[in-house]
């Protein structure tokens, strides 16, 4: 029979946001194949689990939206599927859902994120004045490494939207909105170096979390 | 707690998943609840010392037993120490993220030589003083165990005990003898006393070691009762009884084995002459290839691993390979898990296991004929012959291999000119063989890689005795070599010869090291293994500030009764068998193999019976 395809949404917390992408490929593979469940295997010379992540999350980012793409060669009860692959996650990574594949993985447009800060010399209230007057310029010209065209000059400006900005017990927090997927990504440690290379001020991340995924057409990425 | 502390610096370090511990299958523990707790270090970085399968054995067989809690430590590479120094984070178990300065032993395995200097930077990246001397009663017992062992005395100076030998048993033994004596309240130097007292433990600090006028040792005296005049290594007797983890800590990040990994046997029945594996792990032992079965399928279930690999120094001299070869490739085909076979010789390749091989292994080919012509391989009592590479090579390229990697070793003793260009010879031998196999062929371009090594002695080898080429020598081999490949085809590749010229001094040097070891780690030594690391200067300096010259220990020829600095550790094999060896070996005489004929190594007096071909 055919192929099933599938879309699970995962977490990544904890200890588990330590590692990178390219890690987590081997990490989900590996407890998938302790799961047991009908995985699709590819079909070549050196057969492997296919998977595939429509978004990359940066190491060090937290996230309990994450899509993550397979495919199964029997029919499953999908929340029998999910329980499986949930029991066999290692710490830090949970499977949220499991669903068929609405859209496209192309579709994937933007991301949304809660950025917690903090500074050693600093008041949070001032990180957050910085962050306005950061915000406030013409354009924001950072350089970025490009495969084709070696070290550019890009304007991130009318990428970073920021919608939230306040501040608590010392800290400041901010939420982003930035460009996501395959076409253009923004990372948003990219957005928080060029912050601090644009105003000198310094600050500790506390915590980044992803909170949102967001399609093509404006809705949730699903 | 440190976790907060290092949390926040985490992200400033390459790979830091390394650091942070959590991964699947490690074991945590509610420290309230344990009587000893184990620090088991490995002096290199997260992704060698996690490849190790020793750590994962001792690992599991500890965290076993409810009253003990081993945890792992690996030396944080160079940007991650510098973190921790400026943030002061002392090093921590990756378990409890708890400092190991509090932990009850810290045990280093020692695999090799280069790993010396990290030993004392993780002691004192811990807090704790470098000199066993200077460590007070509330300090951890440091131990240390592994191949090393056989002739720890550089490191003297910086244990408290070594463990010689096998470690399943004695480890417990030792741990159970400090439960109770902490219990009671009991002086570190009372523990170390009757430690003395277990079969396998060396006290270094018990014995004293005088020196002759010329610099050799004179005497290896104990100077307390408890101190045995010779200490004899653990073995395990059954194999097929010994614990086996079934599940082993899983890494976030790869490392460089990154696979299961099931031991097939013990020892060797080769005899290489140059080979320290093949002497000090005697005797033979194997598991059965049931035990092998089950223990793949219980770690490939656990882990979610989808290659494994069959460990040993020898796997294709496995009685039972060619069943367990067709048992397991049924397991691992169903589950799509590739199987690995390292350390297979070339000599006993059957038509028939090269094809489940072919099936297992796509391309590529290793050999190590060590040398490059028959003289010189029966000198070092490696029994391959020209035919036999010849022929599994014509296998190899018949089956489409188009690649061959070879190692070998120069400076060998005896080594000749000849020998050295024989290397070039046989790989001019194995392209014509490629272009005959593939001639009216689209055949790939065939690639040969010869990767040398530089010799160098080791204690409880027939060339204990040896000198290693010296530098100049060693130099002019290298250029000689380069000139007699064709370099076309051949990639010729060699390790830093200034590495192996401190792994020889190292290997067979007296208590004398520790302060040479001491001035180099001081002065910036550490990963001593890692090219990009290794400060060869500083290492020449550290020898000269100690009036220690390197070249006593490495291209000194020693004498049949010169009195060894590890003459006191007794690996079951004997002196006269060694020197019998290196006398068969100057007069260019092969010794059969185990099986074939014991060579009467000393081994099966000690052990009563029941060693390979003596059933």
């Amino acid at each position: 029979m055919d192929k099933i395809n599938l879309r699970a949404v995962y977490a990544k917390y904890g200890n588990a946001k330590y590692f990178s992408h390219l890690d987590l490929m081997r990490t989900m593979q590996r407890a998938i194949k302790r799961s047991g469940i009908p995985i699709w295997y590819t079909e070549g010379f050196n057969p492997h689990i296919y998977l595939n992540f429509p978004v990359a999350l940066p190491l060090g980012t937290e996230s309990y939206v994450e899509p993550m793409d397979f495919s199964v060669v029997e029919e499953c009860d999908l929340d029998e599927l999910r329980d499986k692959l949930d029991n066999a996650m290692p710490p830090g990574l949970n499977i949220i859902s499991v669903k068929p594949q609405i859209m496209k993985n192309t579709d994937v447009v933007s991301a949304e994120y809660d950025v917690t800060l903090s500074s050693e010399n600093l008041s949070a209230e001032d990180v957050i004045e910085g962050f306005r007057s950061f915000l406030s310029a013409d354009t924001i010209e950072i350089h970025k490494r490009s495969k084709k065209k070696g070290e550019v000059i890009v304007d991130i400006k009318p990428h970073v939207i920021v919608t939230d900005i306040s501040s608590e017990d010392g800290l400041a927090f901010m939420h982003f909105k930035l460009p996501a997927g395959n076409s253009f990504n923004l990372n948003v440690n990219t957005v928080l170096d060029a912050f601090t290379d644009k105003t000198g001020i310094s600050v500790n991340t506390v915590c980044i979390k992803r909170t949102k995924i967001t399609a093509i057409n404006g809705e949730d990425f699903v | 707690m440190l976790k907060d502390k290092i949390e926040k610096v985490l992200l400033k370090v390459q790979r830091p998943s390394r650091y942070i511990g959590g991964e699947l299958g490690s074991v945590v523990k509610d420290k309230s609840k344990v009587n000893v707790r184990f620090a088991f270090c490995f002096p290199d970085s997260y992704d060698v010392g996690m490849s190790h399968l020793g750590m994962k054995i001792l690992y599991g067989l500890k965290n076993l037993r409810e009253d003990f809690w081993c945890e792992r430590v690996f030396a944080p590479w160079e940007d991650y120490e510098q973190v921790m120094r400026e943030n002061d984070i002392p090093l921590y178990g990756l378990e409890s993220l708890d400092p190991i300065a509090e932990f009850d032993f810290i045990g280093f395995t020692l695999q090799y030589e280069l790993s010396y200097t990290n030993v004392l930077n993780m002691l004192d990246l811990a807090g704790l003083p470098v000199y066993a001397k200077d460590r007070g009663e509330e300090t951890p017992i440091v131990v240390g165990g592994g191949p090393c062992v056989c002739n720890p005395e550089p490191l003297a100076d910086f244990f408290d005990l070594f463990i010689l030998g096998e470690g399943e048993e004695v480890n417990l033994e030792l741990m159970d003898l400090y439960a109770k004596m902490k219990k009671e309240g009991a002086s570190k130097s009372d523990f170390l006393h009757e430690a003395a007292k277990i079969e396998g433990i060396y006290v270094p600090s018990f014995y004293d070691v005088s020196y002759n006028p010329d610099g050799t040792v004179q005497s290896i005296t104990p100077n307390c009762s408890e101190a045995k005049p010779k200490i004899t290594k653990r073995i395990i007797r059954d194999m097929d009884k010994v614990f086996y983890p079934d599940s082993f800590v899983v890494p976030f990040t790869e490392i460089v084995h990154d696979r299961a990994v099931v031991e097939v046997l013990r020892g060797c029945i080769r005899g290489c002459r140059f080979c320290q594996a093949g002497f000090i792990y005697r005797p033979f032992r194997e598991k059965s290839s049931d035990t092998v079965c089950r223990q793949t399928k219980a770690l490939c279930e656990a882990t979610g691993y989808e290659e494994v690999s069959l460990s040993s120094l020898s796997t294709s001299d496995f009685s039972e390979i060619e069943k367990l070869l067709g048992d397991l490739s049924e397991y691992t085909d169903k589950e799509k898990i590739s199987l690995s076979l390292p350390s297979l010789r070339v000599d006993n390749f059957s038509e028939e296991l090269m094809e489940k091989i072919r099936k297992i292994r796509k391309t590529g080919l290793t050999f190590a004929p060590e040398a490059g012509t028959q003289r010189l391989r029966d000198v070092i009592n490696k029994n391959v012959s020209d035919e036999e590479i010849m022929n599994t090579c014509r296998m190899a390229f018949e089956g489409g291999a188009s690649s061959v990697k070879l190692y070998f070793m120069l400076g060998l003793p005896t080594e000749t000119d000849e020998d050295i260009i024989g290397i070039g010879e046989l790989t001019d031998r194995i392209i014509d063989l490629y272009r005959t196999v593939n001639v009216g062929k689209r055949s790939p371009k065939l690639s040969i890689s010869v990767s040398c090594a530089t010799f160098v002695p080791k204690p409880f080898t027939p060339f204990e005795f040896e000198p290693q080429a010296s530098i100049p020598e060693i130099t002019r081999k290298q250029k000689l070599l380069l000139d007699s490949t064709n370099r076309k085809i051949v990639n010729v590749s060699w390790h830093n010869y200034r590495i192996s010229i401190l792994e020889a001094a190292l290997a067979r040097g007296d208590r004398r090291l520790s302060a040479v070891i001491y001035a180099a780690w001081k002065s910036g030594c550490k990963f001593d293994s890692w090219d990009e690391c290794y400060k060869y200067e500083n290492w020449v300096a550290a020898f000269e500030k100690c009036g220690i010259d390197p070249t006593f220990y490495d291209n000194r020829t020693r004498s049949f009764d010169e009195l060894m600095p590890w003459d006191h550790l007794d690996y079951m094999i004997t002196k006269e068998f060694l020197i019998r060896e290196n006398k068969r070996a100057h007069e260019g005489l092969t010794t059969p193999n185990c099986r074939q004929k014991c060579s009467a190594c000393g081994v099966i007096q000690r052990i009563g019976g029941g060693c390979v071909g003596q059933d």
